[in-house]
């Protein structure tokens, strides 16, 4: 190489400037030091007490600036999540982005029969077997909540079929402490203890405020427990502009960092330096339909502002994907690609939802297939291009000259692979070789490679006595859980 | 219809809320009832916002300022209602199911409700089916509506129809249910007496089960 000049060409995006930053921080610390957080828990009550924050007409908490401040500096700047055999799989924090499934839809769209039905437990084991074989797919979720399993049982049921069918880290759901305890029991059987996983962790918890500015009791209780075991957590609003915060995205983004801040408190207070992930789900609020809009360019806009907050916090950071199509159609690929690159550009770090389809109520695991597709494109665009001599190309055009072509030159043979990226499915045949393939339109493609690797890709079995002990947990659960009443 | 009662329409539908009370006064003034002013002016008026909002034509904070509209004028018609037109007046208790929170589509749900002039009481989030059926005797509403948008809360609505059938109360009140993962299948399943899948679709089916507000 003859020359020092080696540079790496990357797209760059930041919504907010340094001052904004700091201005919605400021904003978000007035909430909570003048409005408050109402918190329906006596532990969380008393924590916040023990740490001097005034109780306003009983449960709702003022939190003065500094705790706010302390809370952001205990948490950790990065975690680490490992794979179900405990390999290291993604570093959360930074600008390092991973992406995965999101948890509970109610319909399926079975790709056998075309109809759509009630979500059932196969459909769980589908998206994980689906998820498993794919490669930028870096963690998964139930994607369906099946009603053919008792009601106090899904989401146990769900971690179960996810841990048998995939080695990946999972991101899940509970209804309440109770069955996050048979949850956390099932995964330490896989990570052979209770240490052993609270020391390479491949689980993180989902669990969530309710706007406006409220820490109900189940929420919390969970929120807790986690931070008790060392379990990483994500406690994350969702919330809808216009509806459960101000319709301006200003006012949305302030007040819901405020619900994610006072989370962070709660969780630092209860266990300084346990894992917690942090961002918001802050979409419109359809003014026509009344539907919670996922697809929509505000729901972008806002990942983008927390983002650049939580960047500024160097804290790790939840994010957003989805799509308001009820069908693997022309929108749901468009909308999932576009937040799929606003998502990396943000430099999000655990970005779930891929995969997702209707509101947040349907799912199809060819669309897992899409997402992994549109995954892979967007990475290659954040890697950009590297610039050096070599690269710059000066000799290369000197030996092919003016005419002539660079088909055979060494320069392409040298660079053609790590410059160039290859589609997984997207069609890029001449016109006469898609037609002779049978010119089939892209969903078809996906659809025909989900049935193929649902019926050819084989996760790694779990050891027997593991499975046993899993069935064993579940089985006992099924008695204990039965009568249950979780608490809102 | 008179002019005045035509321009009280209109000003629903624009959401006119400051124009209310003068033109109420002026209606009364007229020697209008305060049941002509509701029938033939204000519900005329949100009848139009309702069709509209379906047709799409309008969005949600438009059809609310409209309801707020009417409410206004109401402060002043209310009073003036004989006891008799306001018994006739529907009237609607709403609540999220126990376990639940979410809250923003059964408010929505009132709301509309509301804007199609029934009486409404709104019972929050996260509530028992004691509580509801202690409101059920204490309030007699015609018409109850549960909100569940949680596979493991849905139950609980069908336990309230239960309670409601062990009390003896089943026959004296209808029930809607809704919210986002209810069907009109799981309606039928419980022994609901409807289901809606949207606000706007629950204040017709409020309509169609108890008639006019
Ligand atoms: C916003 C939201 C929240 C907010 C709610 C805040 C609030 N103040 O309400 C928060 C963040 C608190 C939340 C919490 C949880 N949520 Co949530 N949430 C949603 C979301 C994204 C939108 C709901 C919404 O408000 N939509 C807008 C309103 C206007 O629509 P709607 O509620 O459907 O109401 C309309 C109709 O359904 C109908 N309707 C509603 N009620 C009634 C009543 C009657 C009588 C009639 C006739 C009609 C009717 O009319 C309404 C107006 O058009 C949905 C996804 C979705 N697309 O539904 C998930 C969703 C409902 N949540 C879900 C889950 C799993 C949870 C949590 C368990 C998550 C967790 N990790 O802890 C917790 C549970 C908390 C609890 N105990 O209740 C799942 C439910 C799956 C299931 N069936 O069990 C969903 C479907 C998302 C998903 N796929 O994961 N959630």
């Amino acid at each position: 190489m003859d020359s020092g000049l080696r540079t790496q060409c990357v797209p760059q995006y930041r919504l907010l400037t340094g001052s904004q930053i700091r201005e919605i921080h400021r904003t978000s610390l007035e909430v909570l030091e003048t409005i408050g957080v109402r918190v329906a828990h006596e532990e969380g009550a008393r924590l916040l007490e023990g740490a001097g924050c005034r109780a306003k007409e009983g449960d709702v908490f003022q939190i003065p600036n500094w705790l706010v401040e302390e809370a952001i500096g205990s948490a950790p700047s990065r975690i680490t999540i490992y794979s179900q055999e405990g390999e290291e799989a993604m570093r959360l924090g930074g600008r390092n982005i991973h992406f995965g499934l999101g948890t509970d839809l109610v319909t399926a769209y079975d790709l056998n029969t075309g109809e759509m039905r009630d979500s059932e437990l196969r459909d769980v084991s589908n998206a994980a077997r689906v998820a498993d074989y794919c490669e930028d797919i870096d963690f998964v979720a139930s994607m369906a909540l099946p009603h053919d399993v008792p009601t106090n049982m899904m989401y146990v049921e769900c971690v179960k079929a996810q841990l048998e069918n995939s080695t990946k880290p999972v991101f899940f759901t509970a209804a309440g402490r109770e069955d996050l305890s048979v949850i956390l029991e099932l995964a330490a059987a896989v990570s052979g203890g209770e240490k052993a996983l609270a020391e390479r962790p491949f689980l993180i918890h989902y669990s969530e405020p309710t706007a406006p500015l409220r820490h109900s009791r189940g929420a919390l209780s969970k929120l807790f427990l986690c931070a008790e075991r060392g379990i990483p957590i994500c406690y994350t609003p969702g919330d809808m502009l216009g509806a459960s915060t101000p319709i301006t995205l200003a006012g949305g983004v302030v007040q819901a960092n405020a619900e994610a801040l006072s989370g962070i408190v709660l969780h630092q207070l209860k266990s300084k330096g346990a894992p917690i992930i942090t961002g918001f789900a802050l979409g419109p609020l359809d003014m026509k339909t009344g539907i919670f809009a996922y697809g929509a360019p505000e729901f972008r806009l806002t990942n983008s502002a927390f983002a650049d907050l939580y960047h500024y916090y160097d804290l790790p950071i939840w994010s957003t994907v989805g799509t308001d199509a009820h069908a693997l159609d022309e929108q749901a690929a468009m909308e999932h690609a576009i937040a799929t690159l606003m998502a990396a550009l943000d430099g999000s770090n655990l970005i779930h939802d891929a995969g997702y389809l209707g509101q947040g109520l349907l799912s199809n695991p060819a669309t897992i297939v899409m997402s992994d597709e549109i995954i892979s494109f967007v990475k290659r665009l954040l890697r950009g291009f590297e610039m050096d001599r070599e690269r710059l190309a000066v000799d290369a055009i000197r030996r092919v000259g003016p005419g002539g072509d660079f088909l055979s030159d060494d320069h392409t043979y040298e660079h053609f692979r790590r410059e160039q990226w290859q589609p997984k499915l997207l069609n890029r045949d001449d016109p006469d070789t898609w037609l002779s393939k049978g010119g089939k339109r892209y969903e078809e493609v996906l659809t025909d490679k989900t049935l193929e690797i649902l019926a050819t890709h084989e996760p790694r079995p779990l050891p027997r006595s593991v499975q046993d002990r899993l069935d064993e947990i579940v089985h006992r659960a099924e008695a204990e859980l039965a009568d249950l009443h979780f608490e809102a | 219809m008179s002019d005045v009662l035509a321009r009280m329409a209109e000003a629903v539908i624009e959401g006119h809320v400051e124009v209310m009370e003068e033109l109420t006064q002026e209606a009364l003034d007229e020697g209008l009832t305060a049941k002509e002013i509701l029938d033939q002016g204000l519900m005329p008026g949100m009848d139009h916002v309702g069709v509209e909002f379906k047709a799409g034509n309008m969005f949600v904070p438009e059809v609310l300022r409209s309801a707020k509209a009417m409410k206004e004028s109401m402060k002043i018609v209310q009073p003036l209602l004989t006891s008799a037109d306001i018994e006739s007046k529907g009237r609607i208790l709403i609540g999220t199911v126990k376990g639940d929170l979410h809250d923003i589509g059964k408010n929505l749900v009132g709301m509309m409700c509301e804007g199609a002039g029934f009486d409404v009481k709104d019972l929050g989030t996260d509530v028992d089916s004691d509580v509801f059926l202690g409101e059920i005797k204490s309030w007699e509403p015609h018409l109850i509506g549960m909100s569940a948008l949680l596979t493991t809360t849905m139950r609980a609505m069908g336990d309230t129809v239960k309670a409601l059938e062990e009390a003896g109360l089943r026959d004296r009140v209808k029930v809607m249910v809704g919210g986002a993962p209810v069907t009109q299948r799981f309606a039928d399943e419980i022994g609901a007496d409807g289901y809606a899948a949207n606000a706007a679709a629950a204040a017709d089916l409020a309509r169609a089960l108890i008639g006019r507000a």
